[in-house]
Formats: structure tokens, sequence, C-alpha cells
């Protein structure tokens, strides 16, 4: 199973629209949950819509909550949406056994059988692989913020760590130093909780906010496994392309 | 659509299940967990009292409903069944209402209290007694290869005579697995004390917490929201027990289950039974002396006697 959290606390302004960028994020099975996160006075309607939109196009959930209550929602969005991922593939395995005429979903089914379908779920959601990417927005106004968004990211990862699936997280964030560069990639894919650690401590901030593109960046990062894997595929296929050119040529 | 939150249920209320066709009269809101609510209901109109519980959502109560029904199946176990909890599940349904079903399940009715509430009312010499019965049963869930996971005062229900029921059992989870359900004041992984896998220990630790709680809200309150995340630690919870007046006749149980010292929750208790022995006295207000002036009093009230005795002698 694959989860970006993505933790913002306003509108995106550059680039492609985040909403699309994660529409193609569910098409890539990877699902996409937003935590809006405000202590002083609104997101704003337009933000709060936004933030919604994200999540709804990638499959996932949304929350708006204050710094306080940040770890805990980052814990009970992923554990939700693992167990609601689970439970999609569920009913449509049961559509497929039961037909058009049976039970729909977990719910309908009679109290009996819904026990022991929610048993196989149970064991999924505990022994299923999970990745999750987190994607943090570091643009000024987040940047008060970000001492509760390590602390969300470390007590995250100790909840992974006591799954007995497989679990492994990585973190982005955006945007990056220059224009161009979307997001940047503070954590490789790790199940160490001891790596999460000062990881905003000496971030340049500035003004514009690429959601989308930021969100895009995290598919190529799933699509080709690791960064450097991603860079050299790019390079080769760049070569590819110079050398089919060139044998067009010739 | 209506959420379970919104939608309100008042007394008189009947619901019929939608499988089994029982009914039941909804009496009063006993509480709110996680992940429902809990009513005191009647069988029928006017027939067993019973605890009725709706859940927020259908798989998490499910969840719920088949731990419970492993305890059952586990009747045979010696110490699940002294602990009574086999006993605990007596019905689950759906209720369908306004267009949707809501899952529920029904429950023996234990009347009683909140630990915390119980320990104001009664005083702080009930402590040891009502820990040491809370110890016995985390130690028997432990045995039938449970962890309870989300321990706090509010799933403990003392009843009079300080017996001790544990509630909510939305948190229970399997030895081994990542604990489901838990509190962060609680919690071994938000004093960065270890891990999230339930395991025999981790209540033990909550419980630790359960008693500071209990006895120094105040300091434990400061402590949880001050400082850096990344530096809260064991030893600032030690500090806190050291320190307190209050806590000193648990002063070494306690420090020692915040350090993991205590193997499981039956070695944590038998060590919390030690204490009981020992004429240590609990709380400041028993440690208060006599006054003064009823001390001179008494005193002068037996010259006084005296006197009049030689007096009435003499003649």
């Amino acid at each position: 199973m694959k989860q970006i959290l993505l933790i913002t606390d306003g509108c995106s302004n550059v680039g492609v629209s985040p909403v699309l960028a994660a529409a193609e994020a569910r098409e890539e099975g990877i699902t996409v949950n937003v935590v809006g996160v405000i202590d002083y006075g609104t997101i704003g309607e337009l933000g709060s819509r936004e933030i919604e939109d994200i999540a709804s196009a990638g499959g996932g959930i949304s929350q708006i909550v204050g710094t306080r209550q940040l770890a805990h929602t980052m814990q009970m969005m992923t554990r939700k949406t693992v167990v609601q991922t689970i439970q999609q593939a569920v009913n449509r395995e049961l559509t497929q056994i039961l037909g058009e005429k049976g039970a729909k979903t977990v719910t309908d089914l009679e109290p009996s059988q819904r026990s022991q379908v929610v048993e196989v779920i149970d064991n999924l959601t505990e022994n299923a692989a999970l990745q999750v990417t987190l994607l943090i927005d570091v643009s000024a106004s987040m940047k008060p913020k970000l001492a509760a968004v390590e602390e969300g990211i470390r007590d995250l990862m100790l909840s992974l760590q006591a799954r007995v699936g497989k679990s492994r997280l990585s973190v982005f964030h955006f945007p990056g130093r220059h224009s161009g560069e979307d997001a940047v990639m503070d954590i490789d894919w790790t199940d160490d909780p001891g790596r999460v650690r000062s990881l905003f401590g000496r971030l340049q901030t500035k003004g514009a906010t690429p959601t989308g593109p930021a969100i895009q960046k995290v598919i190529d990062f799933y699509r080709y496994g690791t960064l450097e894997k991603q860079q050299e595929r790019e390079g080769n296929y760049r070569i590819e392309r110079e050398g089919m050119l060139g044998d067009n040529v010739v | 659509m209506t959420t379970l939150s919104d939608a309100s249920f008042p007394p008189g209320t009947v619901i019929t299940g939608k499988w089994n066709r029982s009914r039941y009269t909804i009496r009063k809101l006993l509480g709110r967990g996680a992940n429902g609510v809990v009513f005191l209901v009647q069988r029928g109109e006017n027939g067993k009292h019973y605890a009725l519980k709706m859940g927020f959502d259908p798989i998490d109560l499910q969840s719920e409903i088949n731990v419970l029904k492993s305890f059952q199946l586990q009747r045979n176990h010696e110490a699940l069944r002294q602990s009574g909890i086999p006993s605990y599940l007596k019905d689950v349904d759906d209720y369908a209402v306004r267009g949707r079903d809501i899952p529920f399940y029904v429950m023996r009715y234990v009347r009683g209290e909140a630990l915390h509430h119980f320990i104001r009312r009664q005083g702080t010499d009930w402590t040891l007694l009502v820990g040491l019965r809370l110890l016995q049963r985390l130690a028997q869930l432990h045995q039938a290869g449970w962890v309870f996971g989300d321990l706090k005062p509010q799933n403990v229900l003392v009843s009079d005579y300080g017996h001790v029921e544990l509630i909510d059992y939305g948190g229970v989870t399997s030895i081994g697995r990542s604990v489901k359900q838990f509190t962060e004041w609680y919690d071994r992984g938000f004093w960065n004390a270890g891990s999230r896998t339930a395991d025999s220990t981790y209540d033990v630790f909550a419980y630790a917490l359960l008693m500071i709680h209990i006895l120094e809200a105040d300091a434990l309150k400061s402590l949880a929201a001050d400082g850096l995340p990344q530096l809260r630690n064991v030893n600032q919870l030690v500090l806190l027990v050291e320190k307190s007046e209050r806590l000193s006749p648990f002063r070494g149980w306690i420090i020692e289950a915040l350090q993991g010292r205590f193997k499981n929750a039956d070695h944590a208790a038998k060590s919390w039974k030690e204490l009981m022995a020992r004429p240590t006295k609990v709380g400041r207000r028993s440690r208060r002396s006599t006054p003064r002036w009823l001390k001179n009093a008494f005193a002068l009230s037996v010259i006084l006697l005296i006197g009049v005795l030689i007096y009435a002698l003499r003649f």
C-alpha cells in the first residue's frame, strides 16, 4: 500500500493543479491524504476547499487541525486509510463472490459473516506492507509549525514501526531552494525513528507554494523507487532518444 | 446524512435490532468512547438493564466485538474466567434509523464510577487496594494473550467496595501486534520510553502514568505540555515522582514501572501487593496528627476527672 500525506496550511500558487496531481497519484495506486494545519486565524475558504478537493481526488481523507492535535491526526489518518484501502479491495471481492444481488459492502453482511470479514481486514491492516511519503509545505507561514510537524513524523514512525507488516516512511518538503526545484527529499525510505531529527532546522523558505508539482515529484519517486534511479532512468531515456535521433539522421 | 454524533437518542427511544429483532429502551447516556456512544438500556420496556454501545464506524466496532467474541471462545481460560470478561457480550445487531444502519452491541451493565472520580470521592486511601485489583485485571488479560492498550481513568470503572472492571475494549490488542488505540499521556511512545508494540509491559507503563495522573494531575499536565517533545523522557517522570509527597508511598514501585523493570503485569501486581503489607500511609490527609488543643483539652479533662474522683472518695 502506498500513501502520500500532504501537510500544508494554504493554497498552492504555482504550476499544475494539486487536485489533478492527486488524481494522477490515485491512478498510480497511491492514496493522498491532506492535513491542513492552523494555529491562529483560519485557512480561508479557498484553502480549505483545496485541501478537501486534493484528498477527494486522491481517494484519501482530509482534516484541518491545530498543531497540538497534529501528531494524533497524522497517525489516525494513516491507519484509517490503510483500513479503507483494504476495505475497498474486500468490497470489490464481495461483489465478485456474491454477485450483484448479494451484499455490496462489508456492512451489508449479517453480523456473524461480518465478524469473519472484519477479522480478515484486521489481519491485513496489521500485516500488509505499507509505504508512506510525507510531503511537507515549508513556505514562510508554515515555519512556526515545523517543530510540531517534526514531532508528528517521529510519532508516526513509532506507530508504523510497531506494525507486524513491513512499513517504510520517506519525507519530502517543498518548495526547494530555487525555482524549478519543486520538492526536496529529506529522508529516503527508512524504518528507523532515529533518522527523524532536526529535519527542517536550516531551511531557507521562499514564498511560492508549488503543491501540484511537488505531488507529481513524489509520484515519480514511487514509480522509480528512488530518486537516483529516476534520474538514471531519465538520463537513459535521453540517451536512448538521442541515440534514436542519431540513427534516424544516419 | 446524519452522523452518530449529531443524531440524538433521547431516553425512551426504542431500538430494534435489524437481524435478531431484540428490543431495547434507552434510559440514559452513559458515556462517549473513542469509537462509539454507550447508553444504559432496558431489554424490552422494563426488563433487565444492559449497556448498549453504538459504533461510529462499522468496521471499528466489529473489530472490538471480535475481541469480545474471542474472550467468549477462551472462556475455559482460567485467568479470563476469573476476570468475568467472557460473559460481557450479550447481543450484536444493527439499528436501522433515518435511512442508515448503526451497528451496536449489548453488554453487561456495570454500575460504578470512573477511577479518578472514585478516588476523589472516597479518598486516596483507596489507591492501594483499587490499584492492586486493576493490576490483577490486567494480568488476567495478559495471561490470555491480550494487552488492554488504551488504559486511562475513564476506562476503569470502580464500584462500591473498590471492585474494579475494565470497560471499552476498543484498544485491546493481541500480544505482538501494534497497539490499536491509545491516549498519548499514558502511551510509552509519547514519553520516548519504548515502542507501541503490544507487550506485557505496555500496560504496566500506562498504569504508572495513570497513578501519576490521579495523584499529581497538575504536575503531569505541565510536563506533557511544556518543553520539546524530542526531549520528553522517563527521567522527567522519575524526577516528578521523586519530588511528589503524595506519590511517596508508591515511589519505588512507580519508578521501577516507568523504567520497565517489571517483566509483566503479574510481576507488577505482586510487587504492588508488597506495598500494602508495609505500614506506609497514603497522602497528606492521614499524616495529619492530633491537634494540640485537643491533646490539651484531653489532659485537662483527665486532671478534672481525677480531681473529682479524689474529691468524691474523700467524703
